[in-house]
């Protein structure tokens, strides 16, 4: 019995240190997941209004631009055409911007954009999704991805004007 | 210092021992002389002690300390009083800026409060490491007692020390008349008749009764072990969940975080008539019963968000879920948690009237969520051109939605068919009944005919209530997973049955030793040392030994 004596120190201790440490370990992994500057985008994968499954990933390697958005929401309305400008202006440079509507249906989506003369790739989010992945709080959010994939700022609210838009495409392209 | 360690009877003992293992004599110099002796683990040496220890021996030493885990024990009572104070984080739903609200409701202490992690107590390292500290501790306060205790037990000497006797809470110094031997034998039978078993070596005599009592604390703690690691187990995500879903009357919704999806039937609300109440609460609205008659539905296929396909979804469970009945499937739990009256459209099936020929067309199906791009009513081809779930107009008077709600839906069709206009007519419907809402579909639809988008031949038209499938209420689940609970169970029966085993049977035993025809006897218990000086006098009555149970009472002797 003697000579086991120490092993079976260690054993336990070793129990201890693996399941204590577990559950301490988990305790600091708190709910609040709240998405900041610096922080990696979450992943995502909708449907287009274009009929194709587009990915987060498929956009890796330029900077991106997503901004959610809905009918029902009139700052989301407002800067529409704000965005529409500016990504007229950046796809040339291999920036992309790309809306995500807030789980409306087709219908309304694709005669808002009609009515309002949009171009630019909408993805539709079903059942809230992709917008508590992205903990949004307040419509319309928008979200400057660089080309690593990681936030690198977050507009809340809007309606964004395109000067505010443009700088921080520029801070994505590394134009000061 | 080094003691020594070895015993006069020549028996080698480990470092810490208090009374010699093999013939009881106390080894502690400094005992107090005249006060029965300690007999916790019968004097044996807890099993880390050590002359030389190292450091994993410090972290051992430190755990094996029943002074540490009273410690750690208040601090843990402290810890869990303290997130008592205010209302715990966990136990809202969407509690989005805690740090808000807690000020807010609270005031500056509930800043504070919320502030100092104090609103996730249970969740937070120090409470968590403290519930860990003390699982260490009783795992090792027990190792170390446990083994040596059993050691000393199962191999217990029958012939004692003198002093070992005489210092005992029971003890008896006497004459005995007669043959030694017999007397020994007749005294011995004496107490197997109350059970106890006996061993004699010559004219010692050892008798003992219900060990197995001392081996209760130690059930108690695998019990208490196992309770705790079981606690514990709700920290891994798979084994605990506890939230909630709302779910309209025919919606069919995911539960977060699983592949399950449950689909609200129905939700009954049923109210005490006046008659049923007490007279103070006549007239109030007293729910008898709350039921959502619930599917279950698991997700067989296509469960992760693929864009491009539903998921599969296979009935698996039906239950009318009240309060104290939930749905039960394989560890999932559905229990009602609330309801709210609000009536949401969820499917109607308009007929299209011509109000020219007096025909109508139809009906065609027109689902809220979802609705179908292209139907047909009759000859007439209807191209969902626009939907609007809450109509409202913004600021320029176009008409938007208010919300992503279907509280006042509209939808815009362009109807294409015979006798009508190659580029079709354009006509707005809002199925909801009211009076407000015809009157604005008839407003549009008049502007849409002035504009010379419609000739206004066309209405809509839900005639029976079989047409329309709406929810009257939205019921509140909470889903509730708890893999860990049946563990708890198991750990708290484990540790009742230690406690029982401690609590009403007692470990007593007696011995003697006859020198020269002087009787000297001790016995110990742990508890109820009434009982076994009753016992003891009673068996010295039938060998021929006189003396009142409260003589053999060496506590008061001394005094």
């Amino acid at each position: 019995m003697k000579r086991y004596r120490k092993p079976i120190q260690y054993i336990i201790l070793a129990v201890v240190l693996l399941v204590g440490g577990y559950a301490i370990g988990q305790s600091f992994l708190t709910p609040n997941k709240a998405l900041k500057p610096g922080s990696e985008a979450p992943a995502f994968e909708l449907l287009g209004l274009d009929g194709q499954a587009h990915a987060l990933d498929s956009y890796k390697g330029k900077p991106l631009v997503v901004n959610f958005w809905g009918t029902f929401c009139p700052p989301c309305r407002n800067e529409m055409p704000a965005l529409q400008a500016q990504y007229d202006k950046w796809k040339e440079n291999g920036v992309q911007l790309i809306g995500i509507n807030l789980s409306e249906d087709r219908v309304s989506v694709n005669s808002f954009l009609r009515s309002y003369g949009i171009d630019f790739p909408v993805l539709l989010d079903k059942n809230k999704k992709t917008e508590r992945k992205y903990g949004l709080k307040e419509y319309p959010t928008t979200f400057f991805i660089s080309a690593d994939g990681k936030i690198q700022d977050i507009v809340i609210g809007g309606p964004m004007s395109e000067e505010t838009i443009e700088s921080r495409i520029a801070l994505l392209l590394g134009k000061d | 210092m080094i003691h020594n360690t070895k015993c006069e009877c020549g028996h080698q003992n480990p470092t810490g021992t208090v009374l010699c293992e093999s013939c009881g004599k106390p080894l502690v110099e400094n005992l107090p002389l005249d006060t029965p002796l300690e007999m916790r683990y019968d004097g044996a040496a807890r099993r880390s002690q050590k002359q030389n220890p190292d450091v994993i021996d410090r972290v051992w030493n430190f755990f094996s300390s029943v002074k540490i885990a009273i410690w750690l024990i208040i601090l843990t009572l402290v810890g869990a009083a303290v997130g008592t104070i205010y209302p715990q984080e966990s136990t809202f739903i969407n509690l989005d800026d805690p740090a808000a609200y807690y000020k807010e409701t609270y005031g500056t202490s509930g800043a504070v409060y919320q502030a100092l992690g104090l609103a996730r107590t249970y969740e937070s390292w120090w409470f968590i490491g403290l519930l860990v500290m003390i699982g260490t501790s009783l795992v090792i306060c027990s190792l170390d007692r446990v083994l040596p205790l059993y050691k000393a037990l199962s191999k217990q000497q029958v012939r004692k020390h003198l002093t070992f006797l005489t210092r005992q809470q029971t003890v008896l110094e006497t004459e005995i008349p007669g043959d030694a031997d017999q007397w020994v034998a007749d005294f011995g039978a004496q107490l197997k008749r109350k059970r106890y078993r006996v061993w004699t070596d010559g004219t010692a005599l050892l008798a003992e009764k219900n060990r197995f009592s001392r081996w209760g604390p130690y059930i108690n703690h695998i019990g208490l072990i196992i309770f705790l690691l079981a606690v514990l187990g709700r920290s891994v995500p798979a084994w605990h969940m506890d939230q909630y879903v709302s779910v309209d009357e025919h919606q069919i919704k995911q539960i977060p975080g699983t592949d399950y999806y449950v689909g609200n039937d129905k939700f009954t609300v049923d109210y005490y008539k006046d008659e049923e109440l007490p007279d103070n609460l006549k007239g109030t609205a007293r729910a008898k019963l709350y039921q959502t008659q619930a599917t279950l539905y698991a997700c067989t296929q296509y469960c992760d968000d693929d864009p491009l396909h539903d998921p599969v979804l296979e009935k698996v469970e039906s239950h009318a879920i009240e309060v104290n009945s939930p749905l039960e499937y394989k560890g999932l739990k559905l229990y009602q948690y609330n309801f709210e009256e609000k009536i949401r459209l969820i499917e109607v099936k308009p007929m299209l009237v011509d109000a020219v020929s007096g025909k109508s067309y139809g009906p065609f199906d027109l689902k809220m969520n979802d609705p179908a791009e292209i139907s047909q009513a009759g000859p007439y081809t209807l191209k969902l051109n626009d939907v609007y779930p809450d109509f409202g107009l913004d600021e320029e008077g176009r008409p938007m939605t208010k919300s992503r709600d279907f509280n006042n839906p509209a939808f815009v069709f362009l109807v294409t068919g015979p006798d009508l206009d190659s580029k079709g007519e354009l006509y707005i419907y809002f199925p909801m009944p009211s009076a407000a809402d015809k009157g604005v579909q008839q407003q549009i639809n008049d502007s849409f005919k002035k504009l010379g988008s419609n000739s206004g031949r066309f209405n809509f038209e839900v005639g029976k209530m079989e047409n329309v499938t709406f929810s009257q209420f939205t019921t509140f689940l909470n889903v509730r997973v708890d893999r860990a609970m049946p563990y708890v169970w198991v750990g708290a029966a484990i540790s009742m049955i230690g406690l029982v085993m401690g609590f009403y049977w007692h470990h007593r035993r007696i011995w003697l030793r006859v020198d020269g025809g002087r009787l000297t006897l001790g016995a110990h218990t742990n508890k109820n040392t009434y009982g076994i000086r009753n016992e003891t006098a009673a068996a010295l009555a039938k060998t021929g030994v006189d003396v009142d149970p409260k003589a053999l009472d060496n506590r008061r002797n001394t005094q």
